[in-house]
């Protein structure tokens, strides 16, 4: 397993009105983020909120490149992001003890916080076609290149670690400083990663290794 | 944290309690147990709100500690309120010190608060002093602010420096309105009117007035020998000679103050001092033996010298001999006053507030219920006492915001 330290590039917020961030996607120019009773459309050229959703949104967030997913207490809302108009309502595999949220490859992923696990679920549905054990707290997922990443955040610690996606084996672990907390994750399918802050109320950008 | 998680803590901090309890009140996992805990302390049930506390608190696991360290806060709030001033004290004291160390700074700051005002509480003053020291008000948010300063107006109006209390309660009136707090608007206006209530009574040639908190600033800076009997001392400015531990010699000296400048008979001494209806030899001779320990005891501030019936005091500097007495004075009246406040205390805790010993706060309660100054309930250890009528529980639950994770 390699280890090494959390290189965070940008930092965006804290934005007025935003107590906290509960997770984070990408849409190809905007990163959404969660805030408790809004999705919120940053822009990272300038760190600038462009928009805002009116929607219950209190863990993780996802874009399947047309729809966002939210986690909204015990279930997963898919909203228009144009119209912010909910179209479709699945269960939460974590029965409300959900935290993370990604897109890939036709499939949902969901963190479970302190079961410490990872749902692979069917979007239409919400039932679950696999579990990944962790040993850490599950507050962020996302894929980049066929690599599963995931957030975490336990206590005083959190680091953003690569696993096989078959055995849960960690493969690699950024470190995140001191009082940086990871509540979201999401790549920007290059070379950076966005990380939701929790309670801090900011996004992070860390900049993804490129090795191997 | 997770999703119910985060709408749980919204809807708290939104003041919708049962909203928040709906979405955690089947999860036994730590920080639902901090949140359904914190949730029935303002519901006003302390003793599920406690126990839910202490097994999220024992839940969080070891990279958990503000987590835990949060719980442990908002546990020794709820025994401070609920006047269980025998909680330990170490463990909030640890608790502060990992918020502090993991920068929490606000619920570090609470903590604090919570171990100054107990010390307060228990009389422990330059104790509660020294701990508010550490504290830099102007950094706090405003509810924080408000209890910062209060317990700066308790201490000063314990001290008797009134116009600091009093300009200490005009910025906690300032900083509750800001916080938008109804509880801390109320306790500032409480404290504020007791400001404005009798303190204590003057008496002085053989007349008797009410005194306001500042009047006894007044009268214990004007030069005058006051024997002041809520405190059992004797001073003139800043030289106090205490009795506290001498009830008859406290006895014999309220007695003469209160006939200055005229003398005091024997039998009328006697029957202050020692409850005696008739005197005898023996009386005479001890009355003797206490007037000859008094007059060593006031040395530098009077001198009692013997007349034709009896004795005189004479005071060596002053000018004016006063007695400061309680507002109302009857038997176990410390006891009473702390009652006051309106809070249900457990005999222990009074015993450390006043103290005494246990088994006398026990016989004084005991005496003040079959007089019905006084009402308990509960049995056993957790029998409580308060004085009728029974008020609305508790003031201000200050506890720190939604609890759990970062």
């Amino acid at each position: 397993m390699k280890r090494s330290a959390a290189e965070i590039i940008e930092e965006y917020g804290p934005f007025p009105g935003v107590e906290a961030v509960h997770g984070v996607t990408f849409d190809g120019r905007q990163v959404w983020f969660a805030s408790g009773e809004k999705v919120n459309a940053l822009d990272p050229a300038n760190g600038k909120v462009v928009r805002s959703i009116e929607v219950a949104a209190h863990a993780g967030t996802a874009f399947d490149g047309r729809h966002l997913f939210q986690i909204a207490e015990d279930r997963i809302h898919r909203i228009d992001p144009a119209t912010g108009r909910v179209l479709a309502t699945i269960p939460a595999p974590g029965n409300g003890g959900d935290s993370g949220l990604a897109w890939a490859e036709g499939t949902l992923w969901v963190g479970q916080h302190r079961g410490r696990k990872i749902h692979q679920i069917d979007p239409e549905t919400g039932k679950i076609l696999r579990t990944i054990e962790s040993n850490r707290v599950v507050t962020g997922v996302t894929w980049v290149d066929g690599e599963l990443w995931h957030g975490t955040w336990e206590g005083d610690e959190s680091d953003v670690r690569r696993i096989d996606p078959q055995t849960g084996e960690v493969l690699e672990r950024l470190e995140m400083p001191a009082g940086a907390g990871v509540s979201g994750l999401e790549s920007d399918g290059a070379d950076r990663f966005f990380c939701g802050g929790g309670r801090s109320g900011k996004v992070r950008a860390v900049r993804r290794p490129r090795g191997e | 944290m997770d999703s119910l998680i985060n709408a749980a803590a919204r809807a708290l901090a939104a003041g919708d309690l049962l909203g928040a309890l709906k979405r955690v009140a089947l999860r036994d996992d730590p920080p639902a147990l901090a949140l359904r805990g914190i949730a029935m302390a303002q519901l006003g049930d302390l003793a599920r709100a406690r126990a839910l506390l202490h097994r999220a608190a024992r839940g969080f696991g070891p990279r958990e500690a503000v987590a835990r360290a949060r719980c442990v806060v908002a546990e020794a709030e709820i025994a401070l309120v609920s006047r269980e001033l025998g909680w330990p004290a170490r463990t909030l004291a640890a608790a502060r010190a990992a918020l502090e160390a993991h920068g929490d700074r606000v619920n570090s700051a609470h903590a604090r608060h919570l171990e100054v005002r107990r010390l307060l509480l228990i009389g422990r003053l330059d104790e509660a002093e020294r701990a508010l020291a550490a504290l830099e008000p102007m950094a706090l948010p405003p509810a924080l602010r408000a209890a910062h300063e209060l317990v700066v107006a308790g201490i000063a109006m314990r001290r008797l420096h009134t116009r600091t209390a009093r300009a200490a309660l005009a910025r906690a009136g300032t900083a509750a309105r800001e916080a938008g707090v109804p509880a801390l608007m109320a306790e500032v206006e409480g404290t504020t009117a007791t400001l404005d209530r009798p303190a204590a009574r003057l008496i002085a040639r053989g007349t008797e007035r009410a005194l306001l908190l500042d009047e006894v600033e007044t009268l214990l800076a004007s030069g005058a020998l006051v024997v002041d009997a809520c405190r059992n001392v004797v001073r003139e400015a800043d030289t106090v000679v205490s009795l506290a531990t001498r009830p008859v010699l406290f006895a014999i000296v309220r007695a003469l103050a209160e006939a200055w400048p005229a003398d005091v008979p024997r039998s009328a001494l006697l029957a202050r001092a020692f409850r005696a209806r008739h005197a005898d030899d023996s009386h005479r001779a001890r009355l003797r033996v206490e007037v000859g320990r008094l007059r060593a005891a006031l040395r530098p501030l009077a001198e009692v010298n013997a007349t034709e019936r009896g004795f005189a005091l004479a005071p060596v500097g002053a000018r004016e001999v006063v007695v400061l007495a309680p507002p109302v004075e009857e038997k176990h009246a410390a006891v009473l006053a702390f009652l006051a406040d309106g809070e249900s205390w457990s005999s222990s805790a009074l015993a450390l507030a006043l103290g005494a010993s246990a088994r006398t706060v026990q016989r004084a309660l005991e005496a003040l219920a079959e007089a019905g100054k006084v009402q308990s309930f509960g049995r056993g250890r957790a029998r409580r006492w308060m004085s009728p009528p029974v008020p609305g529980f508790p003031t201000t639950l200050l506890l720190p915001g939604p609890l759990p994770g970062g």
